[in-house]
């Protein structure tokens, strides 16, 4: 008999079976359900249509102000309002509001919200990010949140697994979103990769921080998968000690588990990567687009907004300053990162380069608060999406790529090579 | 049971986001209010109230990755449904989206290249027990993947939200496994 995938597995254990097959529809026990301030109010809307009260458990519905705080309109204060209003009535145990926030996926991670081996979903796509502790973090629509938030239960399609083995050593300025990036590239939206479980393994992926992971796992949701996954080991216990109290069975693929393809990377190949407006899947070397100029720089989000991020764009932005026709805007991802990286003397370093740091929140990602584009704005962004209109106005271009190349692309106002910076 | 009405066909890859633009993802899930602005990003002639719903579309049909681009909006089912659209055909559709046109019981139909089968306008007939598509314009056929029994359970109750109600009242939500 063939073995099961680190998904697969997941997938069992959590709906009460020996085995699962790739297409079957089960239903599941899920560990924790997240909603946001965005569409909160919307799923407790449906959480009541269903007849319900209460919520399944008031430990496990995390909820968390992201999308509009602080509101930058009256009507962003009125939707957090009703938001507030709700998660009070309901006696939430995890609120993270203003003062206490963070994008909703660096939280459920970073507070230990998602455990190994355990399924979690919530109404934002990007909930894929959980697959860096090795549990299985998927995306819902708001009627599927308020059926888990009544009943512990969400309906999972059983994906088939493509592994992407990834080998060679890291450049010290290439990073995992340039994994992200070439992956996208080098699969597009033609199928391949819709539905499917991305599992990323090899050598270089054992050597990868939890930031780097959780980049990862977070594109894949852009590739058109359903879930990313990386299998727990040392770096993810260490990550999770201290961070929760419960008892975890992390799970790994069996050496026989069945994959639909299997992708080697050779990490030599892939260097800093961009892609092109306005299109995820046009993807090129950062040699092709040297030298294109932009007005506007962008890092944070639930891509690309952790301490490794900041790190690395401090040590290349350190003594020097950004090229002055350049706005560039850094959000980090939580309170925590926040203050992490202020301890450590990154956001001094990176604000005496002449760049803006604003309060965590999902800023112009979604093109909906701070820091949005307009008309003939040229982004260059660590975000994730680059579609026309993605951070506001549809006259705007988003150039999305690595920290490091927007740091040091930073400094001479154009497209720039990280490596080739003098050190 | 067999449905018949015109087509719409997808000219290239269609998003999410195209098919609900950014200021309607807040209004409220209602299929009427939602198919008025429904496909005003997708294309110049839809960009206007009712733009698509007046056209009087049956069915969609479309490539790989419809109703792409990671949005988790329901309004993107709902304002379909409130357009009159009763089936989208595709080579591939957006996982999100996919799951929401389950829980609100507009089939999905996952068809092979008939895409290239197909023009705007054409009448097509879809036998809903067999999965045949048939393109009576042109004579081309084409055989769907089968719905899963899960998947018409919750359409024949009217949507999840009715499943997992009749559930509640029956306190059989247990059993679901």
């Amino acid at each position: 008999m063939p073995g099961m995938t680190i998904t697969e597995k997941i997938i069992a254990r959590n709906s009460g079976r020996r085995r699962v097959m790739p297409g079957e529809l089960v239903w599941v026990n899920v560990h924790t359900v997240m909603t946001m301030d965005y569409l909160g109010a919307q799923t407790f809307a449906k959480l009541h249509e269903l007849g319900v009260k209460d919520v399944f458990d008031r430990d496990r519905v995390i909820c968390v102000s992201d999308h509009l705080v602080p509101p930058p309109n009256e009507k962003f204060a009125t939707l957090l309002n009703e938001w507030r209003r709700v998660v009070r009535e309901h006696r939430i145990t995890h609120f993270y509001d203003l003062g206490n926030q963070g994008i909703a996926h660096q939280i459920m991670v970073e507070k230990g919200h998602v455990l190994p081996g355990t399924i979690s979903i919530g109404t934002d796509s990007h909930a894929n990010t959980y697959g860096a502790v090795g549990a299985l973090g998927n995306a819902v629509g708001v009627t599927d949140a308020a059926v888990a938030m009544a009943t512990g239960k969400c309906w999972l399609r059983v994906p088939e697994s493509v592994k992407f083995v990834v080998r060679g050593q890291w450049h010290p300025y290439v990073m995992a979103k340039d994994l992200s990036l070439y992956v996208m590239g080098m699969m597009h939206w033609n199928g391949h990769l819709i539905y499917k479980a991305i599992e990323y393994t090899g050598e270089a992926i054992s050597q990868l921080g939890m930031a780097g992971r959780m980049t990862l796992c977070n594109m894949t949701v852009d590739l058109g998968a359903k879930n990313g996954i990386i299998a727990p080991d040392s770096i993810t216990r260490k990550y999770l000690r201290g961070r929760t109290s419960h008892k975890y069975a992390p799970l790994q693929s069996d050496p026989n588990a069945r994959y639909e393809q299997v992708y080697e990377i050779d990490l030599s190949k892939v260097g800093p990567t961009v892609a092109r407006p306005h299109r995820l899947d046009d993807v090129v070397p950062v040699e092709e687009v040297e030298g294109i100029p932009f007005n506007k720089a962008f890092v944070g989000t639930c891509t690309n907004g952790r301490v490794e991020d900041l790190e690395i764009m401090a040590r290349i932005l350190k003594g020097k300053r950004i090229h002055p026709d350049v706005n560039m805007l850094i959000v980090p991802a939580s309170q925590a990162v926040y203050l992490e990286a202020m301890k450590k003397g990154y956001l001094t370093t990176l604000v005496e380069a002449g760049a803006a740091i604003d309060t965590p929140s999902c800023a112009a990602c979604a093109g909906i608060h701070t820091g949005v584009a307009g008309d003939g704005d040229i982004v260059l962004s660590a975000g994730n999406r680059n579609m026309q209109g993605r951070m506001g106005s549809k006259k705007a271009e988003i150039y999305l790529t690595s920290p490091a190349v927007v740091a040091a692309s930073a400094l001479y106002g154009k497209i720039t090579d990280p490596r080739k910076l003098s050190s | 049971m067999k449905i018949t009405g015109k087509c719409w066909v997808a000219p290239g890859y269609v998003m999410a986001y195209d098919i609900i633009t950014q200021p309607f993802w807040t209004s409220p899930i209602d299929p009427k209010e939602n198919a008025r602005w429904v496909m005003a990003g997708v294309a110049e002639e839809f960009n206007r109230e009712n733009g698509f719903t007046s056209q009087g579309y049956t069915f969609i049909v479309a490539g790989h990755n419809f109703a792409g681009g990671g949005k988790s909006i329901e309004h993107v089912i709902t304002g379909l449904m409130g357009a009159g659209i009763r089936a989208v055909f595709a080579d591939s559709f957006s996982r999100l989206q996919f799951r929401n046109a389950i829980n609100y019981g507009l089939p999905f139909i996952t068809c092979k290249d008939i895409v290239k089968g197909c023009q705007t306008g054409d009448q097509l007939e879809w036998d809903t027990e067999t999965g045949l598509i048939r393109n009576l314009t042109n004579g081309n056929a084409f055989q769907s993947v089968p719905v899963a029994p899960f998947v018409a359970e919750v359409a024949e109750a009217g949507g999840l939200m009715n499943f997992i109600k009749k559930r509640i009242a029956e306190g059989t939500i247990g059993d679901l496994r």
